[in-house]
């Protein structure tokens, strides 16, 4: 029995990209016990929706909870503000979403990596994901008009149409990106310095992840089948699309990797279907309603299961919108998956969870 | 040893993100990734307070993060400048007005360079970043310069005392 130490890390650290605070309570270097403090970037945005800006409005504020995702929130507000108006939205507009969330989501799952690369004390291969993935920003920027905070999902539709050299110009990326994924995938796997690092670290049970309510990649790294584009057809058709499950079974960092890698695949293949059946129609319904009643809605974000849910009362404000992201139903599995691990491979087993805070703080 | 051209050819980049988005902050790792490669400036993102020179700050500054957002500068040795990085760092944007934010990082620490944009792009923020390094070699000449001599000279009866060259001059005795 060694003597208990207590290790403070963040709220400012190199290896965080935002304010998080871990208290880790270690003996002998291992982590017995952890603490997280996670609301250090809360803004009230929430109350701000339901009170400063008109529900119109609504989709480019929540776009700004989240840099690294917000797509995703500025479509499940669409989503459910388009349920509290009841419209139907164009079936061109619907494809046109889930090409931006996919390609969002290669841009997501290769920061990750590369950050996981760098906090296990990889630089080289930071740099080497860092540069293969500039091209989703770049491809980002063609069909949004810019690179992050690509206000693309309004209420009704979608902003931009996407034109036919910018298709064309995607599927030649994509098809010079498949040959470098295969050379990440091959790294991320047999590379051994890496594994010493990964393999086994920050593990995680199939049932402690069932108990602990985990959600997006986190949980399919563990085996846990959780994903919302399996689950929901009505919004967004995904299995039309080619969507398909990946699950890894050991639940560690590694497994982590492996299942970002491997989701790349089935978004490149997403996308390339999106491209070649893409149908002619408008791109918006116009409608001069209300939004009334209550909705929710979830959606599939980089890090997982998004849920929003808003209450409307026939005026241009809302009455109530909230917002639970993908992070905040993984915190308390986070802090579980540290105990027993060395403190040093702290910061990549957190980069490895893709914690998202400002989602969660809101 | 000539310190003021080691600060010039490789200032320390201090990154704090106090209560952003993310966004700027992944532009800012973008541009220390090879495509925009900020290291050939010279410049390294370190995330030690006591070794950084810059210190590129993102997001209106929430309540909670304040403090230490106070704390980070005030660690930082001098000469050192702030660079805001985008819409909200510098004016709170979209987020102003809103409880739990204060409206941009000018109200709590000095700001030198203004970098505009939500999200700001990698060469917006590189060329803010080389924009503070003309401030940064300002600062430092200042700081360098000998305080003793601005100061007037001190007359005590029909010397001239410059030893005491600090002290106050007193009114003279008719």
């Amino acid at each position: 029995m060694g003597r208990q130490y207590e290790i403070p890390i963040g709220a400012q650290h190199i290896s965080l990209l935002e304010p998080l605070h871990f208290k880790f309570t270690t003996e002998n270097e291992k982590i017995v016990k952890t603490d997280a403090n996670v609301y250090y970037v809360h803004r009230g945005i929430e109350q701000a929706c339901c009170s400063k800006f008109k529900f119109r409005q609504v989709s480019f504020v929540v776009g700004r909870v989240c840099g690294l995702c917000s797509i995703s929130h500025t479509t499940a507000y669409s989503q459910v503000a388009e349920k509290l108006l009841k419209i139907e939205i164009p079936l061109r507009a619907k494809y046109l979403r889930m090409l931006v969330i996919e390609l969002d989501r290669i841009h997501s799952h290769l920061l990750c990596l590369s950050h996981v690369a760098e906090n296990s004390g990889f630089e080289a291969l930071f740099m080497k994901t860092m540069q293969y993935r500039e091209f989703s920003m770049e491809l980002l920027e063609a069909v949004c008009g810019n690179r992050i905070q690509y206000d693309f999902s309004i209420v009704g539709g979608v902003a931009r149409d996407l034109k036919p050299q910018v298709a064309q110009s995607i599927m030649e990326r994509l098809k010079k990106f498949v040959p470098q994924l295969d050379e990440l995938m091959d790294i991320y796997k047999n590379n051994w310095t890496l594994s010493l690092k990964n393999k086994g670290a920050g593990a995680i049970t199939k049932e402690d992840a069932m108990r602990l309510n985990v959600v997006g990649p986190f949980a399919r790294a563990a085996g846990l089948a959780v994903d919302v584009r399996n689950e929901t057809e009505d919004l967004l058709p995904w299995k039309e699309v080619g969507f398909e499950m990946v699950t890894e079974t050991t639940g560690d960092v590694y497994a982590r990797n492996i299942v970002r890698l491997r989701e790349l695949y089935v978004s490149i293949r997403i996308i390339e279907n999106i491209i070649n059946g893409l149908p002619e129609s408008a791109l918006i319904t116009e409608t001069k309603a209300f939004p009334d009643g209550e909705a929710t809605v979830r959606l599939e974000a980089p890090r997982g299961e998004l849920f929003y849910y808003a209450k409307g009362n026939k005026t241009q404000v809302l009455e109530r919108l909230k917002i639970k992201a993908p992070t905040f139903s993984n915190v308390a599995a986070m802090t579980e998956a540290f105990t027993g691990n060395e403190y040093g491979s702290a910061p990549a087993i957190i980069a490895s969870y893709d914690p998202c805070l400002s989602c969660t703080a809101r | 040893m000539n310190l003021a051209s080691y600060r010039k050819k490789s200032p320390w980049i201090l990154h704090y993100n106090a209560g952003g988005c993310n966004g700027c902050d992944i532009e800012i790792l973008a541009c220390l990734s090879p495509k925009y490669d900020i290291e050939r400036f010279g410049m390294i993102n370190t995330g030690n307070p006591k070794q950084s020179d810059i210190l590129l700050v993102t997001g209106p500054v929430t309540k909670r993060s304040r403090e230490r957002l106070v704390e980070i500068y005030a660690q930082m040795p001098e000469p050192k400048v702030v660079i805001a990085c985008g819409a909200c760092a510098s004016t709170g944007g979209v987020f102003r007005g809103m409880y739990n934010c204060e409206g941009g990082i000018d109200q709590y620490i000095p700001v030198d360079v203004y970098v505009c944009g939500c999200g700001t792009r990698p060469e917006q923020i590189i060329d803010g970043v080389v924009q503070a390094l003309g401030i940064l070699e300002t600062k430092t000449k200042e700081l360098e310069e000998s305080v003793r001599l601005k100061k007037e000279t001190v007359k005590e009866g029909k010397q001239i005392n410059r030893r005491n060259i600090a002290d106050q001059v007193k009114p003279a005795m008719i």
